[in-house]
């Protein structure tokens, strides 16, 4: 019966699939491929070009440091609110999902440009800083590598909340009132049982954040001084500027190598669904 | 006991309200921005008027990128709902080695760095001397938002048809066709509806793919917006980015609406 049922399936079912092979194919595959040829076309020098830029060095450091800064300042803000909402009652449950989903709903451009206007010199942050007091003469907040920072972070914590959320769902409470009862404190409770619990979770948004944040493009150009570049932005300087594709396009190439691991790491973790409340 | 329950979560909640703040707080102070009568973005604003929203729809090339804007993202909308959703469909159900890794190859378009995949095209559609043309456009953007189309749906299936439905309904004589129409189709609709919303979004506010492919006259509202940004910030550019916000607070509604009556069922 269940294999009839199968076999008459068969004829059209596959067939559902060719859309999405027909878009990837020529639409990921093959840009991809084009890359690929032409980061090889000069032999390989476009490989040594990129390698021996000393733009590279720089940009490379600028990626790394900047992304593993958002990841740490990401998760730990991240976790403080994963925790309000799992311990939040149904009600402010729902009111504290809508206020961290509403910025799912709005680009990276719109984010930044009101990063841009809150910390220019006559920027609310800098009205508010004068009003109190802290400073008599505006400080210089934008374009510096502190806003690519508030602006990455701003972007990717609603990445952080979810999979920690998740995961602290999967804590038994009966653990906790157990720990307690036995005379463990607050903070040992945190330390030993709830933060052990939600590491799956805690290293699952880590590196997705980590990955989001290495290409960034946007934030970088609006936010940051040109000396915080970071590797996505050396594509487009090769693209636009020097009008060098097969540099650009070798640079891509590295870019990929050195994400795939993260990507394929990712897929390995056990899954703390990014979509479990939304 | 009871009490120390009590303190907990409040004191959570305490710690998490100025980081909610610092989320909520730019989607807030772009209208109020865009309010000015300055000619520069301040805020407070320095009285009220309605000039920048007057500057940017009186001008031609602003409007114009707002039109192509929503022009490409309907498009990709649409092929993206299309081959999102049979995707969806085609998985349904199914159990065969290596499904994970189709669902997960499914999902590159997420992870993919966009710069990469901007250049790529760039490569692809210089080629096919179709740099500056908003169907190239529209076509990356629809790979972008299938993935989010496919999710959705899949989400829908997994929880409102039960497989057997459908073998029950073969076996009882439907055509697929009917199968489509009568099983599917019900059970999908809310999902694609709430992909296709997320996938307008993501297609409206994209910037990268489609700064690579610009071409003259071919400029996205997002990145006509980015290039201006990078030039000075004017309420002009506030006024516009008014229109994300309200496109932004419309979507969240739309999906609001549909989960109450997902749940209501």
């Amino acid at each position: 019966m269940n294999r009839l049922g199968d076999r008459s399936r068969r004829p059209w079912e596959p067939w559902l699939l060719a859309p999405v092979c027909l878009l990837y194919g020529g639409l990921i595959l093959v840009p991809l491929a084009l890359i690929l040829w032409f980061s090889l076309a000069d032999g390989g020098t476009d490989y040594a070009t990129v390698l021996n830029s000393p733009l590279l060095p720089v940009v490379v450091r600028n990626t790394l440091v900047i992304s593993l800064i958002t990841t740490a300042v990401a998760l730990l803000l991240g976790y403080v609110v994963a925790a309000a909402l799992w311990r939040a009652a149904p009600r402010r449950r729902t009111a504290l999902l809508a206020v961290i989903l509403l910025p799912f709903w709005t680009g990276v451009l719109i984010k930044n440009f009101a990063w841009a206007s809150l910390l220019q010199d006559n920027g609310a942050v800098n009205e508010l800083l004068q009003l109190l007091g802290i400073t008599s003469t505006p400080i210089t907040l934008l374009h510096n590598r502190l806003a690519v920072i508030i602006g990455m972070v701003h972007y990717v914590l609603p990445y952080a909340v979810f999979p920690i959320f998740s995961s602290m769902q999967g804590i038994d409470r009966r653990m906790e009132q157990a720990a307690r009862s036995l005379g463990a404190s607050r903070l040992q409770v945190l330390w030993r049982i709830i933060l052990p619990l939600t590491l799956s979770g805690v290293s699952s948004a880590g590196l997705l954040i980590f990955i989001i944040s290495c290409g960034f493009f946007i934030t970088p150009v609006i936010l940051g001084a040109p000396s915080d570049m970071m590797v996505a932005n050396l594509v487009d300087y090769y693209v636009h500027t020097t009008v060098d594709f097969g540099s650009a396009s070798a640079l891509a190439i590295l870019i990929l190598l050195g994400i795939l691991p993260l990507i394929f790491l990712q897929q390995l973790l056990p899954k703390e669904s990014m979509h479990g409340a939304g | 006991m009871g009490r120390g329950e009590r303190s907990g979560p409040n004191m959570l909640f305490l710690a998490s309200v100025p980081i909610l703040v610092f989320l909520l707080l730019p989607s807030l102070i772009i209208i109020p921005m865009a309010l000015t009568r300055s000619q520069l973005i301040q805020f407070p604003p320095a009285g009220i008027s309605l000039h920048s929203f007057a500057d940017y729809l009186s001008d031609p090339q602003w409007v114009h990128s707002t039109v192509l804007s929503f022009q490409v993202s309907v498009f990709a909308v649409v092929l993206g709902c299309l081959a999102g959703s049979a995707a969806a469909i085609g998985l349904h159900g199914r159990r065969f080695r290596g499904k994970g890794m189709v669902t997960g190859a499914l999902l590159v378009p997420i992870i993919i760095p966009l710069v990469v995949l901007a250049l790529g095209e760039y490569l692809l559609f210089a080629h096919l001397h179709m740099v500056g043309s908003w169907v190239a456009i529209g076509l990356v953007h629809s790979v972008l938002v299938t993935p989010y189309v496919f999710i959705s749906v899949q989400t829908s299936l997994t929880a409102g048809l039960n497989p057997a439905l459908i073998r029950s309904a073969r076996s009882l004589g439907a055509h697929w066709p009917n199968v489509l129409r009568h099983v599917y189709w019900p059970a999908i609709r809310p999902g694609i509806l709430s992909g296709a919303v997320l996938g307008f979004a993501v297609s409206f506010d994209e910037v990268v793919v489609a700064f690579f492919l610009q071409g003259p006259g071919m400029v996205t509202l997002p990145v006509r917006m980015f290039t201006a940004i990078q030039f000075e910030l004017t309420p002009k550019i506030a006024a516009s980015a008014s229109l994300f916000i309200l496109l932004a607070t419309l979507s969240l509604i739309a999906q609001g609406l549909l989960a109450s009556r997902r749940g209501a069922r």
